[in-house]
């Protein structure tokens, strides 16, 4: 049977109908990730003796009872949880099954996996360049077809920026939809889990398997669970809004594709309206502070006494953010910058909840470029947080974010839209992205990157 | 604005700070590193906020408790607790002499 290109909820139906069983089905994906990760480096961690479940991709920050988790960091080399994380123990009830640990940005820190303790992971598009990231290995294993789909981690835009250069739907949710407990601490104030697809019905049946409250996560939170595959086929018109402060300094050619989309929106039927939101530098800053902050702590607790190697391990990027924390937080600099990033915090959620009275959603680009070359992140300070300028302001209001693909630049690089929600309105993001789809099949874009990776 | 410049030492009492051993070009690396960032975070001054409230966390719960009775199946054995661990004796961590 033909499985090439297939949705999980397609493969998962040819299961259900004993079309396949689970082992065809996990030795085909087993030998199309033996065929191309050697060039892609997707997957730091393969289960090549896995042959039950349905496939799929988690990123390697999420910690797996008895298989190794690394965070794409040499500190934790040769960790082995004895204790497998909220996130993927539910996918385990689903009848899921992780098949690899995907690569990352070492401790998910940048948009790159330039980081990554094991090596950069290539973009699917063009090996030349950056996946994104930090999930970068989770958005290429899907776009290349290694697996149909995978988990990942958003604190600035780690699910969202990788998932616009190759060219996949990946959903931030809302801070505190889906349990962090079991996932390597980054900024815990900010880390969201989210599912990463090649469909909307995809991302909103793996929502559904993954979010809820946790009595482990005590930020987890107890508002009722929709069922989002469910939700997606209602019929609904929106008032979207749009912010001029997001197309600021965005390559011309990701303008247009947004702006084709946006004429897409309102042939669809939804109002579109000008909105006002605060410049996406001050959320560069607020999460600049702020995270590196946790980051310093979170990492704190790293001594290689209990489990991992010692403090001598750590790569360039997680020193730095160590270090920038550990200045923001000490005496006589705490009240100039982390509580003044606190303050803007506020600023930057009253933006948001003020806007949402006046609209339903909130849509523009993801990535002020597309896909960079390998090599090119030394060139820029700021690199990711320049690449996460529009991802950082709804990770700073905790609010849901997805991005889904609108087309293809010059280079034949994907290019990506954003859609923001209200708290906890995943149900009318992944609506609206339904729509999006079932008119326009996102150009074509995820097909097309599945394509130019044959069986 | 004044150039914010972070000075060796700052960086080796930071690095005191963090636990982290650095290398004399990393020392100097991470002076005009952090120096630039602390400058790009500055613009956070060009909004007011005297009256403002700190966020510290953004879901507004409180008084997030087990309920009684119920289990923590989080626990480990003191086995498992410590099978990651590189020295231990029995089923104890080792760590260097403190005094």
């Amino acid at each position: 049977m033909n499985l090439h290109g297939k949705s999980l909820l397609e493969l998962r139906q040819l299961l259900t109908d004993k079309k396949i069983s689970e082992k065809e089905l996990n030795l085909y994906f087993l030998k199309r990730i033996k065929k191309y990760n050697p060039k892609l480096n997707a997957f730091i961690t393969v289960l090549e003796n896995n042959h039950s479940g349905i496939p799929y991709g988690a990123k390697d920050i999420f910690c797996t009872k008895g298989i190794r988790t690394t965070a794409a960091a040499k500190v934790l080399d040769n960790f082995i949880p004895p204790y497998e994380s909220t996130v993927t123990r539910k996918l385990q009830e689903a009848g899921m099954a992780a098949l690899g640990k995907t690569n990352m940005d070492a401790w998910a820190h940048g948009a790159s996996t330039e980081t990554s303790d094991y090596g950069v992971t290539k973009n699917p598009w063009d090996n030349g360049r950056y996946p994104g990231g930090s999930s970068g290995g989770s958005a290429a294993a899907i776009s290349a077809y290694l697996v149909s789909a995978a988990i990942g981690t958003d604190t600035g835009g780690s699910i969202r920026h990788p998932s616009a250069w190759c060219g996949v739907i990946g959903l931030k949710p809302t801070y505190g939809r889906v349990s962090r407990y079991g996932v390597i601490a980054m900024g815990s104030s900010w880390d969201c889990p989210g599912p990463m697809t090649l469909t909307v019905e995809d991302n909103a049946y793996l929502l559904k398997q993954i979010a809820g409250q946790d009595k482990y996560d005590a930020t987890s939170s107890g508002s009722a669970v929709p069922d989002y595959s469910n939700e997606i086929k209602k019929n609904k018109k929106f008032k979207i809004g749009i912010a001029e402060s997001y197309f600021d300094g965005i390559d011309d050619q990701i303008k247009n594709q947004v702006y084709k989309a946006i004429k897409v929106l309102k042939k669809l039927g939804h109002s579109v309206k000008p909105i006002k939101l605060l410049p996406p530098k001050y959320s560069i800053s607020v999460y600049t502070i702020l995270q590196r902050a946790e980051v310093s702590s979170n990492l704190s607790r790293y001594d290689g006494v209990r489990y991992g190697n010692d403090r001598s391990f750590f790569g360039q990027e997680a020193k730095r953010r160590i270090m920038l924390g550990t200045y923001t937080l000490s005496y006589g600099y705490y009240d100039a910058y982390y509580k003044n990033a606190q303050k803007v915090r506020t600023i930057i959620i009253e933006n948001f909840k003020s806007v949402f009275k006046d609209v339903d959603l909130i849509v523009g680009p993801n990535t002020p470029v597309t896909a960079l070359k390998i090599g090119e992140f030394d060139k820029y300070p700021f690199y990711g947080e320049l690449m996460d300028q529009l991802n950082e302001p709804a990770s700073t209001a905790g609010i849901p974010d997805l991005s889904i693909p609108v087309g293809l630049d010059s280079h034949n690089l994907p290019i990506g839209f954003k859609i923001m929600g209200n708290y906890f309105d995943e149900a009318n993001i992944l609506n609206l992205a339904y729509q999006f789809e079932k008119e326009t099949d996102f150009f074509g874009v995820i097909k097309k990157g599945i394509e130019r990776y044959k069986d | 604005m004044k150039k914010i410049e972070l000075t060796r030492e700052d960086i080796l009492h930071l690095a005191k700070l963090s636990s982290l051993k650095l290398t004399d070009q990393e020392v100097e690396k991470y002076c005009n590193q952090l120096g630039e960032t602390v400058e790009f975070v500055k613009n956070l001054k060009e909004l007011k906020t005297d009256v403002v409230i700190p966020t510290s966390q953004i879901t507004n719960l409180t008084d997030v408790f087990f309920t009684d009775g119920e289990t923590n199946k989080r626990v480990l054995t003191k086995e498992k607790a410590t099978e990651n661990a590189k020295y231990k004796k029995e089923k104890y961590f080792v760590v260097k002499r403190i005094m």
